[in-house]
Parts: structure tokens; C-alpha cells; sequence
């Protein structure tokens, strides 16, 4: 056999080769065939265990921060709301804003951020008021409206102080013994844990137990629980139809 | 070589002729690109990642130390697929813990943070969507039929009049048929009552999703996507670490949570309170509060898989 043949077979084979490889590393393989799905808007604000609104109790020993509100579920932090000022100095109160602030209800529980309110507005430029808003703020507290005397529950000489059945005055962040005066066997359920709700630590070896008061979660002007939006369901794909 | 005809000879101690040449090129080339095409599919074993991973024994044969290089293993291979290094525990049982859950049917207005609270705590997959709760809409006709349950609902405001809602996840059963049909032991119950799967010793035969009556096991029919800024970093062997394609997966009562001493994260997110959580052996938990005054329902009771989740009425 030709000693130059084999030598050039032998080189063009290793040529091959090399470039074969150097093809084969640096072609991506073929990608995986999966179900390209659209993504649900899944987790924005699932996680976060705030509650339904700010109890007043909660904000008058915060020293007044409201930033469990999540006022920026709706507005944008780069361009800030314009606060109007009236004669006397004193903030004017938008009126879509009335029965939020009134009312204390964190609007996150019901708009996640990734989903903004769109604003509508009537003939005059004003804000039409959504349904779901309307109810806020009104006296709705016992369903026969034998408990709308303000002063069954607030002391008449200072409103902002509590005074139960017997006379005891309460501040606003111990409201929940108030309660306890007309809801006995919730306020047991309360105690035990069966009633209300809890986050942090179940292990109290291990870390703090918070539980929240009866105004974290219920108006005390209208306790009954609103309707809330559902966050999304499983995918289409799971349907039955 | 193999050469079809008679290779023509050669001319004489010059070299060879461009035909042969051509010949033995064209017949070489052709042979090593259906090698290399042979080969191919090799390729995408990459994400098997490692000799150790294949080698890796069962979750309760592991000694301390080579637990601890798996769990720094899983930690790499997180990192290198996510960008993010988590922070990957093996949390034990503790003593005297046995967990129960309660869950409120009164209250429960069917709103789902749980099943998203969820989702982002233990690390589902987005696409294809894996969701361990499941909130089925029930008629309010008596019939606790799990047949009539309407998952898909979405009306604008929940809760709908004439129903309820009936969250159903992992029942974490004392007597777990599950347990009982898996054929490699992947899946077994723990001390405090939690049924875990040992991901890398499951082999995807799905007799657990079918022998569950709860609906509560998942398959990863695909590798599962999680964008990489929603991964919770907080991982535990046998809760939420990210799990790869072909493997089962359910409910575990956060254990990367719970075995630490907090809430599972279905529990914190309830908006009305329904979902309750705690140790049963503790005379002073909520759960024994709820299992000796409150009205209680076990699902399916009729089948004798003894669940440690509850569904109690207080209205």
C-alpha cells in the first residue's frame, strides 16, 4: 500500500472529523416540543398575607402608616396623585376616594397591580363610582338596623375612643374586646384560633404567632364580609367544554 | 472503505487519482455524518446532570454527609438552570408533631389566593400549569358530590349565591392508598404525617395520581417552566424544590415552612380565615379546638383512608 495514500486518508479523515465535530457542539439540539400555553397572570399579590383593609387600631399605634394600603395597586409610583388642598388647608378628598379611606380597605385584595383600574368617567368629568364601591362607608352594622346608634359603640364625649355594653372604655386598637360583648361565641372561637386569622409561626418556640382583630378583616360599620374578585382559575385546558 | 465497484488502479507512484479521491471522501463523509446523526440524541442528556444524581440512593438511606453534598448538588444545579442560588434544607419530622388541617366550609368564599399563594411557594410549573388546590364550586344541594364540582368558575365577584366552595388538596391520609400502590417506595408517610415523594427516586408511573381519590397527585408531563424572578429560593428536599420532567408531585404541607414552625402559605393568604393549621397532639392548637367543638366532614370518609384534613361548619 502507498505509504503518501494512507497519510492523506488519514488526514482528510481527521479533518472530517474535527470539523464534524465542532458542527455537532455547536449546533443547538432540536428543542423539546411542549404546550406553549399563555401564561396566567398567576402570583402578583397571592402571597401576601395582608389582610382585607387596615383596622383604625392598627393604624393609630403604627403612628399612621398606611402603607398596607397599597395605594399603588391603582396609582402609578413615577406619577404621584395630585393632593388638593381646600381654604382651610385641609385635604380634599376625592370623591371615588371617599368610602376607601372611610371604610380603610386595602385595594390590592381586590386589584392585583399587574391588573390596573381603568377609570371611567361621566359627562362632567367625574369619576363614575363602580357598584362594588357604593355600599362602602354606609351604616350596615346588624341586619335589622337595631345597632345604628353611633354611641352604642363610641364613648359620645370622644368619638375616637370605644366604650363596651357595661361601660368599660376601650382605644381603638382593642375594638376586638368590644365586639366581644354582643359576639360571645365568635370571640371564643377567636381565642382558640378556629375564628379569624393567623400567620407567622404555629410553632411559638420558634417565632411570633400574629393574630389579626376583628377590624382587620370585618368593618365594623359593615361587618358582612364583601363579595371579592376570584383570582384566576385553572387553565382553559383543564375545561370540561 | 466499503467500496460499491473495484477501486481503478492507481497511477503509478504520484499520488492518487481525483475519481478515488472523490470516492473515498464522498463514502467517508456520508459514514461519519450518519454517526454523528446516530449520536445525536446524546445530546440531550445534559440535564441528566451528573454520575453522582444517578448514583444518588434512597432520601432515607442517605447518611448525614451525603446529604449534605446532594443537597449542595441541588443547590448547583438550581443556580446553574435559575441564575439564583436557593437556599436547599432537608427539614426532619419534629417531635411530638403530628400536623392536621381544618378547613372552614362556612367561610370559604372561593376566591383562590390559596391555589396562587401556593403555586408561588413551592415552585409549580407555570407552563404547563401545575396547581396542587383545587377549589371546586359545589352545589348547595346537600350532596358533598365531588362530581358536581365546577373548578372553572369566574364569575366577577365571588361568593355566588345557591353554592359553596370546597377547596381539595393533599388529604396527607393516615391509611394513603398512594403509598400502598407506589412500586419503588418513592412516596412513603413521614412521622408528623406527611406524605413526601423522594423526586429523584420517583420513576413516573402515576399508580399514585390513579389510586388517589382525592385528586391531589400531579405528573410533570414536561419539564415544568418557573420564571426564574418568581422561584422561591427557599427550598427543602422533599417540598419545593424545583422537580424535573416525569416525576410526581402533591401537596406537602410546606414542609420547608411548617417543619421550621411557620404556617403553610394556603393558611396565611386566606383572606376570610377558613384555613387552619396545627399540631394535633397540642391540647391547645387550633385543630384540636375545631376537631372537638366544631361540626366536622371527612371527605369520603366511606373509603377508610383516615385524612388528617378536615372540613368543619361554624354557621
Amino acid at each position: 500500500m502507498d505509504p503518501r495514500k494512507t497519510t492523506l486518508t488519514l488526514a482528510v479523515l481527521t479533518v472530517l472529523f474535527l470539523g464534524l465535530a465542532v458542527v455537532f457542539f455547536r449546533t443547538p439540539a432540536r428543542p423539546e416540543r411542549i404546550f406553549q400555553a399563555a401564561l396566567v397572570p398567576s402570583d402578583a399579590l397571592a402571597i401576601v398575607p395582608d389582610t382585607i383593609r387596615i383596622s383604625a387600631g392598627r393604624l393609630v399605634s403604627s403612628g399612621g402608616d398606611a402603607s398596607g394600603l397599597q395605594c399603588y395597586a391603582c396609582h402609578d409610583k413615577k406619577s404621584p396623585p395630585k393632593i388638593v388642598y381646600d381654604a382651610n388647608h385641609h385635604v380634599v378628598l376625592p370623591k371615588e376616594h371617599r368610602d376607601l379611606i372611610y371604610s380603610m380597605r386595602n385595594c390590592a385584595e381586590c386589584h392585583p397591580a399587574n391588573d390596573p383600574v381603568k377609570l371611567e368617567y361621566d359627562a362632567d368629568n367625574n369619576v363614575i363610582l363602580p357598584k362594588a364601591h357604593l355600599r362602602l362607608g354606609e351604616m350596615a352594622h346588624g341586619s335589622v338596623l337595631r345597632n345604628e346608634d353611633c354611641y352604642t359603640c363610641h364613648d359620645p364625649n370622644q368619638l375616637d375612643q370605644l366604650h363596651t355594653a357595661e361601660g368599660t372604655r376601650l382605644t381603638l386598637d382593642n375594638a376586638t374586646l368590644l365586639c366581644a360583648g354582643c359576639h360571645g361565641t365568635t370571640y371564643r372561637d377567636w381565642q382558640a384560633g378556629a375564628h379569624g386569622r393567623r400567620s407567622g409561626y404555629w410553632d411559638q418556640s420558634r417565632g411570633e404567632l400574629l393574630r389579626q382583630g376583628c377590624t382587620s378583616c370585618h368593618d365594623p360599620h359593615a361587618p358582612v364580609f364583601t363579595p371579592l374578585i376570584p383570582m384566576p382559575g385553572p387553565h382553559a385546558l383543564h375545561a370540561r367544554n | 472503505m466499503p467500496a460499491t465497484e473495484p477501486t481503478p488502479p492507481l497511477s503509478s507512484g504520484d499520488g492518487i487519482s481525483r475519481r478515488s479521491f472523490l470516492r473515498v471522501a464522498t463514502a467517508l463523509s456520508a459514514g461519519v455524518a450518519a454517526m454523528a446523526a446516530g449520536l445525536a440524541p446524546l445530546r440531550k442528556l445534559e440535564h441528566y446532570s451528573s454520575v453522582d444524581e444517578f448514583l444518588q440512593k434512597h432520601y432515607l438511606d442517605l447518611n448525614p454527609a451525603e446529604m449534605k453534598r446532594v443537597l449542595a448538588r441541588i443547590e448547583d444545579e438550581v443556580q446553574r438552570q435559575y441564575k439564583i442560588r436557593p437556599h436547599v434544607r432537608d427539614f426532619r419530622p419534629m417531635n411530638g408533631v403530628e400536623f392536621v388541617y381544618a378547613l372552614n366550609l362556612s367561610r370559604c368564599v372561593g376566591c383562590r389566593k390559596c391555589v396562587h399563594a401556593c403555586v408561588a411557594e413551592n415552585n409549580q410549573s407555570r407552563n404547563p400549569e401545575i396547581q396542587y388546590i383545587r377549589v371546586l364550586k359545589m352545589p348547595n344541594d346537600g350532596s358533598f358530590d365531588m362530581d358536581k364540582g365546577d373548578t372553572n368558575y369566574a364569575p366577577k365577584a365571588v361568593p355566588e349565591a345557591g353554592s359553596f366552595y370546597m377547596p381539595v388538596q393533599c388529604h396527607q391520609c393516615k391509611n394513603p392508598p398512594c403509598v400502598k400502590v407506589c412500586p419503588v417506595k418513592a412516596t412513603w408517610q413521614e412521622p408528623d404525617g406527611i406524605t413526601v415523594i423522594d423526586y429523584n427516586w420517583c420513576i413516573g408511573c402515576r399508580y399514585c395520581e390513579a389510586a388517589c381519590p382525592y385528586f391531589a397527585r400531579r405528573f410533570n408531563f414536561t419539564a415544568p417552566s418557573i420564571p426564574a424572578d418568581k422561584l422561591n429560593p427557599n427550598m427543602s428536599y422533599l417540598g419545593n424544590r424545583p422537580r424535573s420532567k416525569g416525576v410526581m408531585e402533591k401537596c406537602h404541607f410546606c414542609v420547608q415552612r411548617t417543619r421550621d414552625g411557620r404556617y403553610p402559605a394556603c393558611v396565611e393568604v386566606c383572606p376570610t380565615g377558613s384555613r387552619k393549621f396545627g399540631n394535633i397532639l397540642d391540647p391547645n392548637s387550633e385543630v384540636s379546638y375545631i376537631l372537638k367543638n366544631k361540626r366536622v366532614l371527612i371527605l369520603k370518609e366511606e373509603l377508610g383512608t383516615l385524612p388528617r384534613f378536615f372540613y368543619y361548619f361554624d354557621v
